[in-house]
């Protein structure tokens, strides 16, 4: 897991230990915050037009009163070999080689859809209507993020204006981007730490690293082949039965 | 002399504020929103300041930074150096942006003639200030206030000067996240203090209610909770959760226990005489199990608890011989009728395996907690109301209308009071019933300070302060006032109450206090330079001890019984379960769409109430998912959809807080049920606190059914995915 990589390329990895999720939801309302994503009013929400680029799945297992309910928050994969990708006519869509993101042009959607159709994971959210922000909750929005219109496909982009703000800064101040310098908005957030974020190229860093020989570490639909960027680890073991 | 454009506004907003009261201005301490050509001198164009503050959506105080861009405040995080909550913060937290820019904010001071018509008339800053000033003179003994928890300490400390000065009654400080977390009888069981616990390092933890999703302080917890399950290889914490119906604690919980209601504190002691009995966790651990767990028949309390004998004894050996257990009181059994001894059985585990909650910090002189007042106070308060002893009332960050039982008589009491106030921003269901409302500024415009509810060892003292200008300005109304600068005001009108309150505004109230600390973790040989820290840090708090100090718990054997049902079993044959959502909390998140539209983590349900009933149980009466169905008490009735969930026992049903408001925004109201109308306004055995959660009912289906506005897909729900 720790390829280095000589060009210089960064693989922006997230790992979400379920172990550590209290599915508290910060993450999700930390996202909508900083990525101007809109609220889906309630007759939207039925029509199953909801935005979420962070969600928490919950997933229950058994029955009363033997029951266990488990969170997965779940967010874009960042797939390496996302299927996604291929199938946009536009090329709206496309891999960011210097980070492996998963990036969207917004500007050059024309809302086909077909990357949502053949998105396995259901993180692609499309604009049904324009979003509003009744004034003046215009205030709150990002003015590093673009409020997307009406037509276009949207969705998690791993907080890539903090990306890009941050190794700017770093190559303002003639330094290289420390671990852990770059933190998107749900990992910031998140109470327990259940979030890492880091790039996984770097083995010095602290993905790489507790990715390393991690018997815990799962991908979600791992055997599509889709390469996420994105581990889990699954829940731990206690010393009590 | 050259005037600059920043001048020239104080200047003007001075000379609009003297022209009827002398010496206010209330915007002399803000930075004024400055056009790109002459920034203000911190603004650099693309880059953001952050400024740390205070959070207003709870009452635990945890310590957020505001990225604020050309004037606007776009992200509210958690302060990372802040003791309490270390960076993190929880979704109620993240959305107060929306309350300091919601679109049915108040721009200035309004007044009715008729209460609860809802027809307010705008009025200017300086007039109602004077017409509220005339009112509080004429009521003099007769004034009376009633405060939410998330007050500031600044405002607190002058509300009790100024109640003080006019012989008035001492102002109520209780709110629904106070009832609804049972402060009072917490409080009452842990000789005064809320319990706090440090499980970082705990092996083992039992809990009695949720407290990541909700309780007294869910992130500070959230931290801890991190650290617990993070620890290395073999000590990871173990957690096991005691309720009836499963909260987000429970889902990650490596054991849920579905106690029937109202015996959870008998499961608590019969796992410690279990301990006494059979020597469990060594022979000091078993001898204080001997002293503190009364004699009881194990067997006869598992089955009035619906449990296995055997589970309680496995579970009372796991405790015992857990290296650092813990057992965190609160949740559903501390609000029941018995919630003191319940709460005080559960700290007999903690006695057992020897741990104390933390101990609570001491509060530098000057510095004013706020400290809620238990239902019984607040009864007291309704009652003098009703007996037309209560002239003018000031309502301030609470809304008892929405907050309180019917029963409690709050809304009829209304009518006895000749003039009623509100500081709502937006007109909530009180300020609906309020001859006038002068809107306070939200706690992202605003100067105060929270003194920590937690009580983590020492005191931690946050401080708020204007992360941006007061939004609404408008020119009809004047400049806006904030409620400090109000009460400082109308005191000097008052021969007994400027002595008290001797300030020119509350900032020099705040410098004074603040300036007299002594120096804290971040130092500072004069009071400005320690005023300036407390502002750039976030608030005053000594450095951090390696341990925190916890607190020696003098208990003596609790003897505790089944909790007594409201409500006759076969008239009302569930048990009501009402918890506090993780996005709305008490229904101060109802008003932010942020919170309306994310969905609730256990049943991913948005924008509405809702009724969770046990799958079996609603199988039986024919009840599927979206049924609308009507749950009567013997206290009234709300209607709401089914949420069939796996993970409630058959015999009760729960239902959420915080919806229901007819008024509070557009995004609140008319919006689901208030689950409190289910509630009566009974007090537990020591008659001072608010017995919420022994409550019994019965449900009926309507006959209507609604597509529930979930994002989950239901459809998929009979196939489990396996970590």
């Amino acid at each position: 897991m720790s390829e280095q990589d000589a060009s210089g390329k960064r693989r922006w990895t997230m790992i979400v230990d379920l172990d550590k999720c209290s599915g508290c939801g910060a993450c999700v309302v930390a996202c909508h915050a900083e990525n101007n994503v809109p609220i889906a009013a309630e007759d939207q929400v039925v029509a199953d037009r909801s935005q979420h680029w962070m969600r928490i799945e919950r997933y229950w297992e058994g029955e009363y009163p033997d029951v266990k309910a488990r969170f997965v928050p779940v967010l874009c994969q960042h797939c390496g070999e996302a299927p996604c990708e291929p199938v946009c006519p536009v090329y709206a869509t496309y891999h960011d080689e210097r980070g492996g993101l998963n990036a969207m042009i917004y500007a050059r959607c024309v809302g086909t859809r077909y990357c949502a159709n053949n998105c396995p994971y259901r993180v692609r959210f499309f604009n049904y209507f324009d979003p509003v922000f009744a004034e003046p909750l215009n205030n709150q929005l990002n003015p590093d993020v673009t409020v997307r219109s009406a037509g276009v496909m949207e969705k998690c982009t791993f907080c890539v204006q903090r990306i890009r703000r941050a190794e700017h800064t770093a190559k303002v101040e003639g330094r290289t981007l420390a671990d852990g310098e770059v933190l998107p908005a749900c990992v910031q957030a998140c109470p327990t730490g259940a979030l890492m974020f880091g790039d996984r190229y770097d083995a010095a860093s602290a993905v790489a690293k507790l990715l390393e020989h991690n018997g815990r570490a799962v991908r979600l639909l791992e055997t599509l082949g889709t390469d996420p960027s994105i581990y889990y680890l699954k829940g731990g073991t206690s010393h009590v039965d | 002399m050259k005037i600059s454009r920043r001048d020239f506004i104080k200047v003007s907003i001075a000379g609009a504020a003297s022209t009827v009261l002398v010496g206010c201005q209330p915007n002399q301490r803000y930075v004024e929103l400055e056009p790109y050509v002459v920034p203000p001198e911190e603004a650099v164009a693309g880059q953001a300041t952050w400024y740390a503050t205070t959070c207003g959506m709870t009452p635990a105080g945890n310590g957020i930074i505001v990225r604020v861009m050309n004037g606007r405040a776009v992200k509210i995080e958690g302060n990372p150096e802040h003791p309490l909550n270390r960076g993190k913060l929880d979704a109620l937290g993240q959305a107060g942006l929306q309350l300091l820019y919601h679109p049915d904010r108040l721009h200035g001071p309004v007044v009715q003639e008729t209460p609860g018509r809802r027809e307010f008339k705008p009025l200017h800053w300086n007039e109602a200030v004077n017409i509220l000033a005339e009112n509080v003179k004429r009521a003099g003994a007769g004034l009376a206030i009633w405060a939410g928890l998330t007050t500031s300490g600044h405002l607190v400390d002058l509300f009790k000067r100024f109640a003080k000065a006019t012989d008035a009654p001492a102002p109520v400080f209780y709110d629904l996240y106070a009832a609804l977390h049972s402060y009072d009888a917490l409080a009452s069981a842990c000789g005064g203090a809320l319990p706090t616990y440090d499980i970082r390092r705990a092996d083992l933890v039992f809990a009695f209610g949720d407290f990541l999703g909700s309780g007294p302080n869910p992130v500070y917890y959230g931290v801890q909770f991190g650290a617990f399950r993070g620890q290395a290889l073999g000590k990871r914490g173990y957690l096991a959760q005691f309720e009836p119906r499963m909260s987000i604690t429970g889902a990650v919980a490596d054991r849920w226990v579905p106690v029937k209601p109202g015996h959870e504190a008998l499961a608590a002691g019969a796992m410690a005489r279990i301990i006494a009995e059979e020597g469990f966790g060594g022979a000091e651990r078993a001898a204080r199990a001997g002293e503190l767990a009364p004699e009881v028949d194990v067997a006869a309390v598992a089955e009035a608890c619906d449990l296995e004998a055997e589970a309680l004894v496995k579970l009372a050996r796991a405790f015992a011989e857990a290296a650092n257990p813990v057992a965190i009181p609160g949740g559903a059994p501390a609000g029941a009728d018995n919630g003191v001894e319940a709460t005080k059985a559960v700290q007999i585990l903690n006695a057992i395996a020897g741990v104390g909650p933390l101990a609570p910090g001491v509060i530098p002189p000057g510095i004013t907690p706020t400290t809620p007042s238990t239902f019984a106070e607040a009864q007291a308060l309704i009652e003098k109301m009703q007996n037309g002893e209560v002239q003018t009332l000031l309502v301030y960050g609470a809304n008892p209308v929405y907050e309180l039982p019917e029963a409690a008589g709050f809304r009829q009491a209304l009518n006895k009071v000749e003039t009623v106030v509100s500081f709502s921003p937006i007109i909530d269901e009180t300020a609906a019933w309020a001859h006038m409302v002068l809107p306070e500024r939200t706690y992202l415009e605003g100067w105060g300070y929270r003194v920590v509810t937690a009580n983590t060892g020492r005191t931690i003292i946050s401080s708020r302060q204007p992360v941006v200008v007061p939004f609404y300005q408008d020119e009809a109304t004047g400049p806006a006032y904030s409620t400090g600068d109000v009460l400082l005001t109308i005191a000097r009108g008052i021969p007994d109450a400027i002595a008290a309150l001797p300030w020119t505004d509350e900032v020099a109230y705040l410098k004074q206090m603040v300036g007299a600390l002594p120096a804290g973790a971040y130092g500072g040989s004069d009071p400005d330079t320690r005023w300036a820290r407390y502002l750039q840090h976030g608030g005053w708090w000594p450095a951090e001890d390696a341990e925190p100090a916890a607190s020696i718990m003098e208990l003596a054997p609790v003897k505790v019984k089944a909790a007594a049902s409201q409500g006759e079993a076969n008239e009302y044959p569930l048990y009501l379960h009402v918890y506090t959502p993780v996005m709305l909390g008490d229904g101060r998140g109802a008003s932010l769409p942020w919170l309306q539209g994310s969905p609730d983590p256990m049943t991913t349900m948005t924008w509405r109430s809702w009724v969770e009933i046990n799958p079996q149980t609603a199988h039986n009466m024919g009840i599927k998912d979206g049924d609308i169905l009507k749950v009567t008490s013997p206290y009234g009735s709300i209607e709401a959809p089914a949420y069939v969930y796996p993970a409630i026992r058959p015999d009760t049903v729960a239902i959420p807080a915080g919806q229901g408001h007819l008024d509070s925004g557009r995004y609140a109201k008319n919006r689901g049920a208030n689950v409190i109308d289910l509630l009566g306004a009974t007090t537990d055995a020591t008659g001072e606190n608010l017995a919420w959660s022994n409550v019994r009912v019965k449900v009926e289906r309507t006959g209507e059914t609604i597509n529930l506005p979930i994002f989950e897909d239901k459809k998929g729900a009979q196939e489990h995915l396996h970590f």
